[in-house]
């Protein structure tokens, strides 16, 4: 599941991983109101990159909403609630449109300036070979993986409606890209891949769809990042969870409506589809 | 189906007199003449039964499948007028039917799988503020999920074949730099889905001499645009499908996974 022009642009990241950090040490002064503090709703915030975003946010002073799909068992998650007074946990599985609805009745009159749609699975590499693939993970990584953001922008409109910034940032990943993937040689986790080309496609849709509402509807590519999602995979381009978010939320900061509908990647360059 | 086995029957058994009677040159010249083996998904209507209809005039032999070939008249009529054409059972969602199938032809190579099978899921269903999440599952399942199991499933008859072509009838529907407003949410989803696992598959099968590539009829009118007809110009299906026919007969392996338009386009992603 390598994040195909990483591999060999080490230089080329070295470099924008300075450019990210000094526009995040100029912060305010360059991307001003667009990214004060609001209140930014995370889903799949028990581990790896929604953590993370969790955490940075709330340093931050943002509101959070952190969703998981069992907050009790999230320890990290409950430890940085019992640290920071402005995050708060819900109970959120993507998959279940009923849960989805009622969450979206309950924050009703909650502004979301931020709608960050992280949940997602890969079903599992080795269940996704062809010639032996294992079809009951399907179900699973589409409803994951597509429809649950679909559902959750559609469900949360209203709030990101309402607030300032009005952002609905989807995690996709490099591996969705069909101009990155065609010319590469290795046939890797096809559900998982065919499941981020479709959520770039809802999310492009949605974009459509939101302009007139003023909401920015974007993707994020988080780089190749050391989460349980890569199991013990462990690759010198590799990045951890504080370097994807560090390098991710200055993008987000300064979004504008120029920007909705595009495909970035952590570096802050667009991705091809 | 009855009438069918029947007629194949008879066929083998004069291709086998033919040889008894030492035809060997006249045979011989058959077989390279003989087009070769084409699968169609879907075929009981629209373009599915033009890609049939097509294929067997060609002097292709069509293995022509539906979900329920009974009902389909249309296909009925085709299969009674050309004994090139077969009749098989094949929901696309029914994947221990797909494999039975596949272990049924086993032995018979296939030159052409044309995956035809597809669902638009109803534009009622897929407006913002309204979607109608029921009906993901079924247009995810037969837009993605199918082409790849049947493609996976007959994979030894393509490969031991001489064309060697998977073809999916893909849409410019799921080219996602192509979106000017929004609409059909899970099917233009399913088509940028399918033509992943499309680029996928072309690289899972290449070193086999495999090709596979994506086709797309443009707004054809068929069934599939009731809710449009009238509103859009639409295609007549015989020169989409002639078209498409073009652009497989044109597939090389320095082709394998790209994505035609009927009219030979490169869609982009
Ligand atoms: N890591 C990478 O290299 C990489 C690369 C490209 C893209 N991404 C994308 O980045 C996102 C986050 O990945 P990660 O690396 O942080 O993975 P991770 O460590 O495996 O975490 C996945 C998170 O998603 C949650 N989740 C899964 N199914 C859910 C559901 N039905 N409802 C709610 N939450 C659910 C998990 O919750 P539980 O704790 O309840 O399981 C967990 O919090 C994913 O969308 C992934 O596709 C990751
Ligand atoms: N028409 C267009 O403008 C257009 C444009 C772009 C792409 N396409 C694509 O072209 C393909 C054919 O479309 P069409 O215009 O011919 O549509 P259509 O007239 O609606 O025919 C659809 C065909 O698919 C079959 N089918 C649906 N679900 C099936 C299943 N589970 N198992 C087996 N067969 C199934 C239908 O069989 P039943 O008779 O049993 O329902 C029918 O034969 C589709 O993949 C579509 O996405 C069409």
């Amino acid at each position: 599941m390598s994040e195909q022009a990483t591999r060999n642009s080490t230089t080329r990241r070295t470099v924008l991983q300075g450019a990210a950090a000094l526009a995040l040490a100029s912060g305010p002064g360059t991307a001003s109101a667009a990214d004060s503090p609001g209140t930014v709703l995370i889903t799949g915030a028990s581990r790896g990159i929604g953590l993370e975003f969790a955490k940075r946010y709330a340093e931050d002073g943002w509101q959070v909403i952190a969703t998981a799909r069992d907050p009790k068992k999230a320890e990290a998650l409950q430890a940085l609630a019992k640290a920071h007074k402005n995050l708060r946990l819900e109970t959120l599985d993507v998959t279940d449109i009923k849960a989805i609805d009622a969450l979206a009745a309950k924050l009703k009159d909650v502004p979301i300036d931020v709608l960050l749609n992280n949940a997602g699975i890969s079903g599992g590499a080795e269940k996704q070979k062809i010639g032996s693939i294992d079809y009951s993970v399907f179900d699973d990584v589409m409803h994951t993986n597509v429809l649950g953001p679909i559902k959750m922008a559609e469900a949360f409109t209203p709030h990101v409606a309402a607030s300032k910034q009005k952002k609905i940032v989807s995690i996709s990943s490099t591996e969705g890209s069909l101009t990155l993937i065609s010319p590469r040689p290795d046939v890797n986790s096809i559900f998982y891949r065919a499941s981020k080309s479709a959520l770039n496609m809802s999310m492009i849709n949605m974009a459509k769809a939101l302009k007139d509402k003023g909401i920015i509807v974007t993707m994020q590519s988080p780089g190749l990042v050391s989460t349980d999602f890569v199991g013990s995979l462990r690759l010198p381009i590799m990045i951890t969870p504080q370097q994807s978010v560090a390098m991710t939320m200055p993008i987000i900061a300064r979004l504008t409506m120029e920007d909705t509908g595009k495909y970035y990647r952590h570096t802050g360059e667009v991705a091809p589809w | 189906m009855s009438d069918d086995i029947t007629r194949r029957d008879a066929l083998t058994a004069s291709a086998g007199f033919t040889a008894m009677l030492g035809l060997g040159f006249w045979t011989e010249a058959a077989a390279a003449d003989s087009a070769g083996t084409v699968l169609v998904t879907g075929a009981s209507r629209g373009i599915g039964l033009e890609f049939v209809k097509q294929y067997a005039a060609k002097g292709y032999t069509v293995i022509a499948t539906a979900r329920d070939p009974a009902k389909a008249a249309d296909l009925q009529a085709l299969s009674k007028a050309n004994p090139n054409i077969r009749l098989e059972r094949l929901d696309v969602l029914d994947h221990a039917s797909i494999d039975a199938l596949a272990a049924k032809l086993k032995g018979t190579p296939i030159d052409i799988l044309v995956n035809n099978a597809g669902i638009g899921g109803g534009g009622a269903n897929q407006i913002f503020g309204k979607i109608n999440y029921a009906v993901f599952d079924d247009v995810m399942k037969t837009n993605v999920e199918g082409p790849l199991k049947i493609s996976e499933a007959f994979i030894e008859h393509v490969a031991a074949s001489k064309q060697k072509k998977i073809m999916m009838v893909s849409s410019s529907q799921g080219s996602v730099a192509s979106v000017r407003s929004p609409s059909l949410y899970f099917y233009r989803a399913s088509k940028s889905a399918l033509n992943m696992v499309t680029v996928n598959m072309a690289l899972a099968v290449k070193d086999r001499g495999v090709i596979v590539g994506m086709v797309a009829p443009g707004a054809t009118d068929t069934d599939f645009m009731v809710e449009v007809r009238g509103r859009i110009p639409l295609g007549k299906p015989e020169e989409r499908t002639a078209g498409m026919i073009a652009q497989i007969d044109a597939f090389t392996m320095e082709k394998t996974g790209k994505f035609y338009e009927w009219n030979g386009e490169q869609i982009p992603w």
